[in-house]
């Protein structure tokens, strides 16, 4: 398995997207497991048809990419919800008005009270952790979820400039 | 999965039973890591019944799949009057079976829920494997971070 995440860096995202697997430690895999052997013990999957999700994985995630101004298209007309998975510390510091810090109580919340086809779009700082929480819903039955294309950085840079930009140190 | 099984899961995550920590509880399981946000948690409280030690209660707190949540629902009240020794016995799909049969890529949540009640009744740490970082893992923030805004 570690070799496939290698190859295919998307490939954990997409393993839990469309099987359930990998997204927590009682669902997760060995390094040193073949994907034959992840197949085997999730209940027989062909490995042919996983390793088909598996190159598609790149497609995937496009999909679920959208951009500062669509963002801002839908903010304006009140169909989404942002997630912003950043820290606490960088969420008190700068965040998108409206947008709420995904903690585990609201992780919880969304993943048993929102109607599945729920329009949400993850934040991040640079767009680099999204697609992770975007699978990681997906693969809970999420329809509707989308990534913030270059994270909470490119809005300040393309939306609202108000927003200060930072760095981590 | 069937749409039976799904809408009972839904059900069962929606009005979850015994959900919460027991102060005064006899005994504590823990399975997973409340700090990369995948963590289930059992209390139990026994009682005694005619000379026999019998589980009078057992709670719970999840963080991770609803599978699991509503697993740990059915089970604690499942569990509710049986020996250790009974309970014990109980595999993590006889745990799960109010809720119907799970198919095969849901049994981890219910084996998430025999490993806390191990974990409380028998003291048995579930077997922790060398696993490759999980989506969880990549989620979760990092500790502490230094911001330096631009100007």
């Amino acid at each position: 398995m570690a070799a496939l995440l290698e190859a295919y860096p998307g490939a954990q995202r997409a393993l839990f997207r469309n099987y359930h697997i990998g997204g927590c430690s009682s669902c997760g895999f060995r390094p040193d497991e073949t994907l034959a052997d992840v197949c085997h013990r999730n209940g027989g999957l062909d490995p042919e048809d996983v390793m088909q999700d598996v190159r598609l994985a790149w497609e995937q995630d496009e999909r679920m990419m959208i951009t500062p101004r669509e963002a801002k298209d839908l903010v304006e007309s009140d169909r989404v919800e942002l997630l912003d998975i950043r820290t606490r510390e960088e969420y008190e510091a700068v965040r998108i008005e409206g947008a709420r810090l995904l903690d585990q109580a609201l992780m919880q919340e969304m993943l048993a009270t929102r109607p599945k086809d729920s329009l949400l779009v993850i934040v991040d700082h640079q767009g680099s952790r999204s697609l992770d929480a975007a699978a990681y819903f997906a693969g809970h039955g999420f329809t509707n979820i989308k990534c913030l294309r270059g994270g909470i950085d490119a809005w300040s840079a393309e939306v609202d400039s108000t927003l200060p930009r930072y760095t981590l140190e | 999965m069937s749409d039976d099984l799904e809408a009972r899961i839904q059900a069962a995550v929606q009005d979850p039973q015994n959900l919460g920590e027991m102060s005064g509880a006899d005994a504590v399981g823990t399975v997973g890591s409340e700090n990369c946000g995948d963590m289930l948690r059992m209390w139990v409280k026994f009682k005694d019944d005619d000379g026999r030690k019998i589980i009078d209660k057992a709670t719970f707190q999840a963080f991770g799949c609803q599978t699991a949540i509503a697993v740990a629902s059915v089970a604690t009240e499942l569990i509710r009057g049986k020996t250790p020794a009974e309970a014990l016995a109980l595999s993590g799909e006889e745990l799960a079976s109010p809720l119907g049969s799970l198919p095969p890529m849901k049994i981890h949540c219910a084996q998430l829920v025999e490993g806390a009640l191990r974990n409380a009744l028998a003291g048995d740490e579930p077997p922790r494997a060398a696993l490759a970082p999980t989506l969880l893992d990549q989620i979760a923030p990092a500790k502490k971070v230094k911001i330096k805004l631009q100007p």
